[in-house]
């Protein structure tokens, strides 16, 4: 609408009109990230950007308070913050917009805060370098902020490093920064991503409560839905660097308009009706069972059930000791006591609070820690118990596909070495076909293979891992949140991916998951660890249902909460 | 403080360790001090047969490290056969002149270097940038012997500063301001010579972990919240680029008596070098293997101190 037009009171605190933005490539040429983005966010409302990964909504987000990296540029375009233009102003009136005008809530709580510094003095300091007033003043202002963020400690909360805090609260440390100005708007760059289900809805609620109490401008990115169901006002669809869709939060989401927002919706829909199949698919294999039908799943099952399983794990405990500097120790128990039983050909997901203990017991499983004490026996002969070289013996037949491929690859590599290489150590021979075979399992084209591992997309170095993990025909694979950090259309591939796998393979599976979500669908069968010890197990379906544990109970209640809006 | 006891014992260790060694090292070397004196045809045999007799040198080797470690023990550190004298006090001075002028570097060095590193980081790429990058590469190419031979030169030539040594004759007759003027002067050389030829080494560290802290992801997470490009680099990327520092400045206090050798010879300093020197070319034994066990203690030192100071300036170190 014509800006003339607008009566003065009408002007809302954020609107971004026709922006464009590009990157400088390699060869120096000007590519275009993102273009004709164009949305308004009045007092006390959230706009809710959704996209994929690659959409753009990161570099629209950081273009608005001028945040773009040296290679990026607004080419066309306007950012109003009320009413003030902020596209082509200096660096320095800039520094004074962010913080104060815009607040900026980063993506990774973790690496969001200084690790050097107390979290208290960093929420002061950028009132302090906004506002003219006295370091005292400034501090009371803070511990007065994070007093608001629904600590039940903000003293302590004051005086700690970032790392000697968990993962939520280092997110409202960084909220509370974003908003001690009290900035008219609010930007938040998935402030849930790396969080588990449970402490990404207290966030999300946490958001929800400043937003209404302050009046907020909230623009929040999200690649999915369901975060952006739980506060988005209005929903903007992005893709390819343009906006697809946007409106109300509700005819977005019943009446997509964009068949690009109605698959991203459809990939959510899908999770959910596997996870009905499955539970009604254990119903009746239970039901055939007592009936003694002679399927050839039944007498699997039914074998399965008579000899010893696969992999167990008894009274396993892992206790870390923590030496710091000057002699003190402190003793950690990680695992303390597990029993946890995974059937040949099975499917299990291990869920649990970050900190429960899942990560380190499926290194310990995958033999690549050794535990303190109990039993881990594959196949009925007990590993634990075995001198050190006898028992890496073991491990290619406990694979483990780790969190983060980024890492877990080395650099250096080709892929196809990277997936030849476990088999050069087992002197298998033809490896090369077998790996050329095992790309293409994973749907790695051939063409892909002498491409070095940092050119490869996440999504690829996910099914490279997978590949890798294969190539010595474990008997069990073990996977550590296969699903973090991915967008949900790429979940669902890999999702199918592991299905198809499983089934030609018949190794057993063992997923690690912070929530119950696509996980616990997958599986079917969730076994709930807190404190160091399985406290629950049961089928996806019963969890969901009737969850006796308190730990049970909390994540199935974030389960829901992140699931309501659907 | 356990921990501490517990650096110190191993560094007594260590300490003895390198005592054994050095021993060992020295009597393979053929010859010992008297040897050296049998070259001249002024000493008869009999009497450099009666010196070796009188300083121990004909005993077997266990039995003269036993009679090393008890006058360490006593304070004296062997006997100088050079000097006629106990080393002790011989390497306690000339270690104090030595420590003068690599503590005046080192600092001259760092205090440099570590504003010109945060200042090059921020400026990545500039022109300002590459220049000191070029420089800092002459320099390190550039040998410590060179460099303390052209700062002679000047010195020679101009005449601005005296060109060697560590007083002027008249040191004793002045009074206690120009005395301190005088070693000013006499220090100033030696003490850039040694500062420029650490000083690359440190602008490049400082350069290249403040740069990589700029790129993390809670500076630009800071620089969000409209923290100024100042605060920026020196109250969050320098401290949190402090670790590869603080390791490199342990490493410089560890080299603080055995780095400035070179530049002691040829400056003729009155410190540990041109003794050590001296002594190796008369296999003054005694003299050599306190040099080197008084280096080993600083190495021990630079490493405590980094320790600590790392447990000072990062917090996941002191745990949670």
């Amino acid at each position: 609408m014509p800006e003339s037009l607008q009566p003065a009171e009408a002007v809302n605190p954020l609107e971004v009109r026709d922006l464009a933005v590009c990157y400088r490539g390699a060869r120096g040429e000007w590519v275009p990230a993102v273009a004709e983005i164009g949305f308004a966010i009045g007092a006390g409302e959230a706009l809710g950007l959704l996209g994929e990964s690659g959409c753009g909504k990161t570099t629209t987000a950081l273009a608005i308070p001028g945040l773009l990296p040296a290679n990026g540029r607004v080419v066309r375009g306007s950012v109003r913050l009320a009413g003030r233009e902020l596209v082509g102003l200096a660096e320095r009136e800039l520094e004074g917009v962010r913080g104060a005008g815009i607040g900026f809530v980063a993506q990774e709580p973790a690496l969001a805060l200084n690790p050097v510094m107390r979290v208290g003095e960093q929420v002061a300091e950028v009132l302090r370098v906004h506002r003219r007033l006295s370091w005292r003043r400034c501090r009371e202002a803070a511990a007065r902020a994070l007093a608001e963020m629904q600590f039940a400690d903000p003293g302590r909360i004051f005086a700690s490093y970032p790392h000697q805090l968990s993962g939520g609260e280092r997110q409202r440390v960084t909220i509370a920064r974003a908003l001690i100005c009290q900035p008219p708007v609010v930007i938040a760059d998935e402030p849930t991503a790396s969080l588990d289900a449970a402490v990404a809805v207290e966030v999300l609620a946490l958001l929800r409560d400043l937003k209404e109490r302050h009046r907020l401008a909230l623009l929040l990115i999200s690649h999915d839905p369901r975060v952006l169901a739980a506060l988005a006002d209005r929903v903007v669809v992005m893709r390819g660097g343009r906006i697809v869709e946007q409106g109300p939060r509700e005819e977005v989401f019943r009446r997509p308009a964009h068949s690009y927002t109605e698959s991203l919706l459809r990939c959510l829909g899908q999770r959910e009706e596997r996870d009905l199949r499955d539970s009604r698919d254990s119903r009746e294999k239970q039901d055939t069972a007592e009936t003694g039908a002679s399927s050839s799943l039944v007498s699997l099952q039914s074998l399965r059930s008579l000899s010893e399983p696969l992999l167990e794990a008894r009274g396993l405990r892992k206790t870390y000791t923590l030496r710091r500097p000057f002699g003190a120790r402190q003793a950690v128990a990680a695992l303390a006591g597990v029993d946890l039983a995974v059937d040949a050909g099975s499917r299990l997901a291990l869920a649990g609070r970050s900190g429960s203990g899942k990560s380190t017991l499926v290194r310990c499983l995958a033999l690549l820690e050794a535990s303190d004490g109990g039993e881990i026996r594959l196949g009925g002969q007990d590993l634990a118990s075995l001198p050190r070289r006898r028992r890496a013996a073991f491990r290619p037949r406990l694979q483990l596909v780790f969190q983060d491929p980024a890492a877990a690859l080395n650099p250096r590599f080709s892929a196809l070495d990277t997936v030849e290489e476990p088999m050069r150590l087992q002197g298998v021979k033809d490896r090369r076909e077998r790996a050329l075979e095992l790309m293409a399992q994973v749907g790695l084209p051939a063409a892909l293979a002498s491409r070095p591992v940092p050119r490869l997309s996440g999504g690829q170095k996910r099914r490279l891992l997978l590949a890798r993990a294969l190539a010595t025909r474990p008997a069990v694979l073990l996977l550590d949140e296969p699903f973090t950090g991915l967008d949900l259309p790429l979940q669902a591939q890999i999702a199918d991916l592991l299905l198809a796998l499983q089934e030609s393979y018949g190794f057993a599976l063992v997923l690690v998951a912070h929530d119950l979500d696509l996980a616990g669908a997958l599986a079917g069968e969730v076994a709930v660890l807190d404190g160091g010890r399985i406290v629950e197990r049961a089928a996806t379906a019963d969890l969901l249902r009737r969850p006796r544990h308190p730990a049970s109970r909390e994540l199935v209640a974030a389960a829901r909460i992140l699931g309501a809006a659907e | 403080m356990r921990y501490a006891a517990a650096r110190l014992g191993y560094g007594f260790l260590l300490l003895a360790g390198v005592s054994i060694l050095s021993f060992l090292l020295a009597d393979l070397s053929p010859g010992d001090a008297a040897a050296e004196m049998r070259l001249n045809p002024r000493i008869s045999p009999g009497a450099v047969a009666a010196l070796r007799v009188r300083y121990g040198l004909d005993r077997p080797l266990p039995v003269r490290y036993v009679r090393w470690l008890r006058s360490v023990a006593s304070g004296e550190l062997g006997w100088s056969v050079a000097y006629g004298a106990p080393v002790g006090p011989l390497l306690w001075r000339r270690a104090g002149n030595t420590l003068v002028l690599a503590v005046t570097a080192m600092a001259l060095a760092w205090l440099v270097a570590v504003p010109a590193g945060v200042w090059a980081a921020a400026r990545q790429g500039s022109w300002v940038d590459r220049l000191g990058l070029a420089a800092s590469a002459v320099l390190l190419a550039v040998s410590e012997l060179v460099l303390a031979l052209l700062g002679l030169a000047v010195a020679a030539r101009t005449g601005l500063l005296p060109a060697g040594g560590m007083a002027s004759l008249d040191y004793d007759a002045l009074g206690g301001w120009e005395r301190a003027r005088d070693l000013a002067a006499h220090l100033a050389l030696p003490a850039v010579v040694l500062a420029l030829s650490a000083f690359p080494v440190v602008l490049r560290h400082v350069r290249a972990a403040v740069a990589e802290a700029l790129e993390s992801p809670f500076v630009q997470a800071a620089r969000g919240h409209g923290i100024p490009r100042r605060r920026l680099l020196w109250r969050h990327a320098l401290p949190a680029a402090a670790k590869p520092l603080v390791s490199l400045l342990g490493l410089s206090i560890a080299g603080l008596l055995s780095g400035s050798v070179l530049v002691e010879v040829v400056l003729s300093w009155p410190g540990l070098g041109p003794l050590l020197l001296q002594a190796i070319l008369a296999r003054d034994l005694h003299v050599v293997v306190g040099a080197i066990l008084l280096s080993s203690v600083f190495l021990v030192l630079g490493n405590l101190v980094a320790d600590l100071l790392l447990y000072w300036v990062d917090p996941r170190v002191r745990g949670a």
